[in-house]
């Protein structure tokens, strides 16, 4: 039977917007429901590059985007330090740049462009860029530094899904947005399916915030209004270890394959930008000719690449708003759209918050906050850009590290590093608590447990996204079963072990299959052969 | 140059099986191994019957003439080549570097053999991490038990256990698979 709660906004979409969304309002006192139908940052969030743009890229062509982006950069930088890395980054000028008309004069043009817009750029010789990131190909000519940095968007995603539940925000994950409750002319709530139970439910407020990504032309359609969406694919390569320290950027028109960021154990190259229809959002995959073009464009950046091991492939989709005059989808401003599909479409108590990117996304979630306590009538002041995340209230891991007695682990450092101000939370009571699980990452059994307890981890995947298991070097390969047997038993379920384990391999091949060759082919067959050998998941005979 | 009756070139499960029943009856082996040799009873038998085994060293490639592999090189010995009236490659898969993909082929590293394999990338894995994957199955071609290169018999090379096409430990228990493989050879080789 339908169950009916009362709530003042509903949230579709847990990506980084919902997500931020439902942070904003919360914070504003309204009472919040979230819904998302995966877990949390499993769309576009979970699927970029995890780069802290400077906004130097938008500089030359979109200088309103510029200017939104380092004013966020900074406002991150304060309130998800334990999200982000400092790393900074280069644009680099190659020789054959010259040559296609972006060569030292373009980077003229360029620095002028980052220093109007506020964003604190100089330009170093080559020398100077080798010393300060000696994978840089050594034949640039010239480079800029910026303020870029790298972004876990999967934590930022949490912290903000965490703050909104602390400020009394309901969160539903697995929990799939049916249809509209419609009167007339207005949106009374939304009809959900709960995807493990299979029971649908009810639920009532005055306003709905659509917030669901490119996914969220769909929701629109459902109130009857449309969005002309263009979905562009981005597909990214991560290779096997952290081949650059700092951000490497091509210091010309924003093309495919031209990105190199850090982060955490790994590098990742990106992206491609191709228009997708609807039907193939749901299932991505990685064409060889793009994995190709990626490794071309990103041996230029970095020609170490060429010879280091790809872990992996992945794409993801941008929610960008369509402007039909361009195929390729780059010349669309990925600025914001916010959209009062009342005063636009006259359908009344439905929002809706699209375009824009992870950079930008409190921005986002501020804007849409803002329609929505127009509607109530709310006049609260937006807080979020001065009030630090749950884990980055105090950043310095030697300070978070200080929560632990005795001698720090290094899986209780990397905890930190992840969980920041919130590791105290994760509790080393035994020493099996202390044995790590993942040793590409260095997690922790007591911080799988701590993710299942707060952090509402149901399996691999989600477990993934809150601590980094399985994301580095080996892809699983020697972790997964003592992962999956540590989680199945948190979640009270030890026979729940063998499934977890075989659908996080199915997850992991998928990234793996295209770019199977090579090393990565390697690895595949040894990771084939660690799991088939006898009776495949037959956890209890291991 | 040093000259054996057999060069089996890899340590592992198939080398050293193949290695040490020839040697055991009388025909001098030498095995040229890259040194990760789990089979530390097989090698130590081989030793005791007094096969020669070079440990740590691998083939880097082999002088063919008239339709026979008539020597190969190996990284330590430099300009001293090893000569054998027949050859054993006992090299495994892509793990072990046996068998070599790349972006656009599949190949043997070693001396170019021909390699049965699906051009068409998209059949090579099944998006079900449990199911049997394709790629698993490529490997040299094997006909009569002897190596091909470009179409032609090698008429005294023998590819032995997972470089072969259709055997590959990853895909089960393949032990005995790859035991007879090399006890096929062994066979063989006797015969002459």
């Amino acid at each position: 039977m339908p169950i009916t709660n009362d709530f003042d906004v509903i949230i579709i979409g847990g990506g980084i917007t919902g997500a931020g969304t439902a942070r904003d309002c919360a914070m504003r006192g309204l009472k919040v429901l979230l819904i998302e139908r995966h877990d949390i940052a499993t769309g576009a969030t979970g699927r970029n590059h995890g780069l802290l743009h400077s906004g130097a890229r938008y500089a030359v062509k979109d200088s309103e985007s510029a200017e939104e982006c380092i004013r966020e950069n900074k406002i991150l930088r304060s309130i998800a330090s334990n999200c982000i890395e400092d790393t900074g980054g280069l644009f680099i000028t190659l020789p054959e740049d010259e040559e296609s008309g972006y060569g030292l004069d373009y980077q003229k043009k360029f620095l002028e462009a980052c220093n109007k817009a506020g964003i604190e750029s100089r330009a170093i010789s080559p020398s100077e860029a080798r010393q300060m990131e000696p994978s840089v190909n050594p034949s640039l000519i010239g480079a800029v530094v910026v303020p870029d940095g790298s972004v876990d968007p999967f934590r930022l995603c949490a912290a903000n899904v965490t703050d909104a539940a602390l400020h009394g925000a309901k969160i539903l994950v697995y929990t799939e947005f049916l249809d509209f409750i419609r009167q007339n002319d207005t949106i009374l709530g939304v009809k959900v399916l709960d995807t493990r139970t299979g029971q649908t439910a009810e639920y009532r407020a005055p306003v709905t915030v659509n917030a669901a990504g490119i996914w969220g032309h769909g929701v629109a359609e459902k109130a009857g209004v449309h969005i002309g969406m263009y979905p562009a694919k981005g597909a990214l390569l991560v290779f096997g270890h952290r081949v650059n320290n700092v951000v490497i950027n091509r210091c010309r028109k924003s093309a495919d394959g031209d990105i190199l960021v850090p982060g955490d154990s790994v590098t990742v190259i990106g992206t491609t930008s191709t228009k997708v229809p609807f039907e193939e959002c749901d299932h991505m995959e990685v064409t060889p000719d793009e994995v190709r073009l990626l490794l071309r464009e990103g041996c230029a950046l970095c020609p170490a690449l060429a010879s280091t091991r790809i872990l992996r492939a992945y794409a993801g989709v941008r929610p960008l708003v369509a402007d039909d005059s361009d195929p390729t989808g780059r010349s669309i401003s990925r600025g914001i759209v916010c959209l009062d599909h009342e005063t636009r479409d006259g359908v009344k108590g439905f929002v809706s918050i699209t375009g824009g990117k992870l950079m930008t996304y409190r921005l986002m979630a501020e804007l849409a906050t803002d329609a929505v306590c127009r509607k109530l009538g709310v006049k609260q002041a937006c807080t979020t850009a001065d009030t630090p995340l749950p884990g980055s209230l105090d950043g310095r891991i030697e300070t978070v590290s200080k929560r632990f007695e005795g001698k720090v682990s290094l899986g209780q450092k990397s905890a930190a590093g992840r969980q920041g101000d919130l590791v105290g939370k994760i509790l080393f009571e035994t020493e099996a608590d202390k044995q790590l699980v993942c040793e590409c990452e260095n997690v922790t059994l007591a911080e799988i447990k701590y993710a299942v307890r707060e952090l509402g981890v149901r399996n691999l995947q989600d477990l993934r996204r809150r601590t980094r298991v399985g994301m580095g070097t080996c892809q699983g390969t020697l972790c997964i079963r003592k992962a999956a047997k540590a989680l199945a038993e948190a979640l009270g379920d030890p026979s729940a072990a063998d499934k977890l384990a075989a659908d996080y391999l199915d997850e992991r091949w998928k990234g793996m299959r295209a770019v199977g060759w090579g090393d990565t082919l390697r690895e595949m067959e040894f990771m084939q052969r660690v799991y088939k050998f006898e009776k495949p998941y037959s956890y209890d005979e291991v | 140059m040093m000259k054996f009756d057999v060069v089996i070139i890899g340590g592992g499960l198939a080398g050293m099986t193949a290695a040490t029943e020839l040697q055991k009856s009388g025909v001098r082996c030498a095995v040229v191994s890259e040194g990760l040799s789990l089979h530390n009873p097989s090698t130590r038998e081989f030793k005791a019957a007094g096969g020669t085994l070079l440990n740590g060293d691998s083939v880097t490639g082999g002088e063919f003439e008239e339709g026979r592999l008539a020597s190969v090189r190996t990284a330590k010995l430099g300009d001293v080549t090893l000569e054998a009236e027949t050859f054993i490659l006992a090299t495994g898969k892509y793990f072990s570097k046996g068998i070599v993909a790349d972006m656009d082929r599949v190949y043997e590293p070693l001396f170019g053999l021909d390699v049965q394999y699906d051009s068409d990338r998209s059949t090579w894995f099944d998006p079900s991490f449990a199911a049997p994957q394709r790629f698993l199955e490529f490997g040299v071609e094997v006909r009569d038990g002897k190596a091909v290169k470009d179409g032609e018999v090698i008429r005294n090379l023998y590819p032995i256990g997972e470089v072969v096409y259709g055997i590959s430990s990853a895909q089960g228990d393949t032990t005995g698979q790859i035991r007879q493989s090399a006890l096929d050879a062994v066979q063989a080789i006797r015969r002459i």
